[in-house]
């Protein structure tokens, strides 16, 4: 995704990394249209506003926004992540499966160990082998939806025993009145936020996604970089199944699908470049909010499913939008 | 040493005297992705059951994998083949109407099972072998309306958008309330897309904004639990009556657990056998209805223990 040549790169020849999140913080576009989308929606729907309501939502985003955590660092890093789609499935399938078979905690094990070997498969492939991460993970997606039919053998798997084991923790608990699945979420947003901005691996991300070149000559290990992040994406979309595999208590073989495109949109809208070396993980938080803001004010609103289709991906327009003028207009001032 | 002689003579015999009975016919059939979920796998082993009990039969069981050029390419081997019928399970019911007509233009009955074709492909088959999706939404209403005593609001999570199992179940179940059940009014219907997680979220965001759900009727149980599961984390799942339109294992348990009332039982079973009669039949020349619906009775709290647990 990366190009060498062009001015996204001469403009990060000096790896201004950190320079950028300082830049990140103060394009507030998307928090802007974040508010202006919760206000309207109060105004037209009296049960929207309701701290049951945000925590429902906040609960409602948490799976396809904690993927989306792991998949910013991947697009940070200059890359895309298609698979993470079929993966859940994959790892959600073998968790649920493995529950009744082996009990909770191997399952676990197993079901992780398997979620990382896949993201190391991708980030072999993208990192070392140096192959287009679209094609790479997009094959993948296929790839894994085929490796989920083969395990499972076609049959939806479930929990027999939904009310006794602890594994309900992950879906359907509540800690401090917040659920599980939104500390998940909002606990790993912190984490890799603090480790983007923070650390010197946070450095090198923002660096072999802005320009490889650059980074090279800096003595980063372009590849190496490239392979953790598709290990973190991996291990989110673990995370990710832990929640659904607990709320739901059963999976179907292919519950991801299309989930890579809704957490793609979410990463996107929170204003993550595409072509790699900017982005910020809380944007992403933002990002998945609005989106699930909106299917729920709109639902709430009693809208037609179509309705709600169209307009989520006219909002996802406007919001980017927004973002990228009020970015224009802070890059012609720095320019010029 | 004995036996084994005795064993040979038996089976010699066997084989002389089976093409005497009657004539070997040849059945192929291409189904639309097997593997992609427990119906289609478990109707692909009870047609092979079916069909190896029967010694008149020999079968061609081919799978599209979801594919429509594949599948179309099957059904042009099953012609070359000369097969005496040829069952199809349509990846898209449009796409295939071309192949359909190859076949029925070379002289070999066409069977489709399980999700009809477009109406384009009419004159070129013999029978549709299936469930009736219209008749299975109305058993729901009926009994979503013998639940509720003939009055409440109801929401209904549908499925997939767009496709036919999906708009016929919901037809059939808006049509017969409005009919016999005027009382029982659906407040709002949202898709839940087959999936359960989606149903889930659909529901959570009903019980916001209803302070009163009487009833869910779902296009599936997989939905319906989903929905249940809300209800159940919101506390509210008593005062809610959950209904689907076709009965899954885990819609059974829940039933089993008193939390569930009633589904419809559609066996891929019975959907299996019914394809290969059907096709047995027009093979011979035997008039066969147009529609051959195979039946899928409701299945309640009350009666549940006449039936298996479903496979999937």
């Amino acid at each position: 995704m990366t190009t060498d040549t062009g001015e996204v790169g001469e403009r990060r020849l000096s790896l201004p990394a950190w320079r950028d999140i300082g830049h990140g913080a103060q394009r507030q576009g998307i928090l802007l249209a974040f508010i202006v989308f919760l206000i309207l929606f109060s105004l037209f729907s009296d049960r929207f506003a309701s701290w049951d309501n945000a925590s429902t939502v906040f609960r409602q985003v948490s799976i396809i926004g904690t993927i989306a955590l792991g998949v910013t660092i991947v697009v940070i890093g200059g890359n895309l992540d298609l698979s993470v789609g079929s993966m859940l499935s994959f790892s959600t399938v073998m968790v649920v499966d493995l529950h009744d078979k082996i009990g909770p905690a191997p399952a676990m094990a197993i079901t992780l160990v398997a979620t990382l070997a896949i993201g190391c498969v991708n980030g072999i492939l993208v990192g070392f082998l140096k192959l287009n991460s679209l094609i790479v993970t997009l094959g993948m997606l296929s790839a894994i939806q085929g490796l989920t039919l083969i395990y499972s053998g076609g049959q939806n798997v479930d929990i027999t025993d939904q009310e006794a084991t602890w594994f309900a923790f992950f879906g359907r608990d509540f800690v401090l009145g917040i659920a599980v699945p939104t500390w998940i979420f909002l606990g790993l947003a912190v984490v890799f936020h603090i480790v983007l901005t923070r650390t010197a691996y946070g450095r090198r991300v923002f660096a072999v996604g802005g320009n490889k070149t650059a980074a090279a000559f800096s003595g980063i290990r372009r590849a190496r970089v490239v392979f953790s992040t598709y290990v973190i994406s991996s291990f989110t979309v673990f995370c990710a199944a832990l929640i659904l595999g607990s709320r739901v208590m059963g999976s179907q073989n292919n519950v991801g699908q299309g989930y890579e495109l809704l957490v793609l949109a979410g990463v996107i809208l929170g204003g993550t470049s595409l072509l790699g070396g900017s982005g910020s993980v809380i944007k992403t938080v933002i990002g998945v909010l609005i989106l699930g803001f909106i299917q729920n004010g709109l639902l709430l609103m009693g809208y037609q499913y179509y309705a709600q289709w169209l307009v989520t991906w006219v909002v996802i327009i406007l919001a980017v939008w927004l973002d990228v003028a009020s970015q224009r207009g802070r890059l012609f001032t720095t320019t010029a | 040493m004995k036996m084994t002689a005795t064993f040979a003579a038996v089976s010699a015999i066997a084989l002389m005297s089976a093409p005497a009975l009657a004539e070997t016919m040849t059945i192929g059939i291409t189904q639309n992705n097997v593997g992609v979920d427990s119906y289609q796998t478990t109707y692909e082993r009870a047609f092979v059951e079916a069909a190896n009990a029967d010694p008149n039969i020999d079968v061609v069981v081919l799978d599209a994998g979801g594919d429509v050029a594949r599948q179309i390419g099957q059904i042009q081997d099953l012609i070359q083949q000369k097969v005496d019928a040829i069952i199809i399970w349509p990846t898209n019911g449009q796409a295939v109407v071309p192949a359909v007509r190859q076949a029925d233009r070379a002289g070999i009955p066409v069977v489709i099972t399980n999700s009809q074709i477009a109406e384009a492909g009419f004159d070129f088959i013999k029978s549709f072998s299936g469930p009736n999706n219209i008749i299975q939404g109305e058993y729901s209403a009926q009994m979503m309306c013998d639940a509720l005593g003939g009055e409440g609001q109801i929401v209904q999570i549908s499925g997939q958008p767009g496709y036919t199992t999906a708009i016929e179940r919901q037809k059939g179940f808006e049509d017969e309330l409005a009919a016999n059940c005027p009382g029982v009014e659906i407040v709002e219907t949202q898709p839940g897309d087959w999936n359960r997680e989606k149903s889930q979220r659909v529901m959570e965001n009903f019980l916001t904004k209803y302070d009163k759900i009487d009833g869910v009727y779902s296009g599936d149980d997989n939905m319906g639990v989903g929905a249940l599961n809300a209800a159940k984390a919101a506390g509210r799942a008593d005062e809610t009556v959950f209904i689907g339109a076709t009965n899954f294992a885990v819609g059974y348990e829940a039933m089993g657990r008193g939390e569930y009332w009633g589904s419809v039982y559609q066996s891929p079973v019975e959907d299996a056998k019914n394809a290969l009669e059907t096709a047995k039949a027009v093979a011979s020349g035997e008039e066969v209805p147009f529609l051959n619906y195979f039946d899928t009775p409701k299945i309640t709290q009350d009666n549940m223990s006449e039936f298996e647990k479903p496979v999937f």
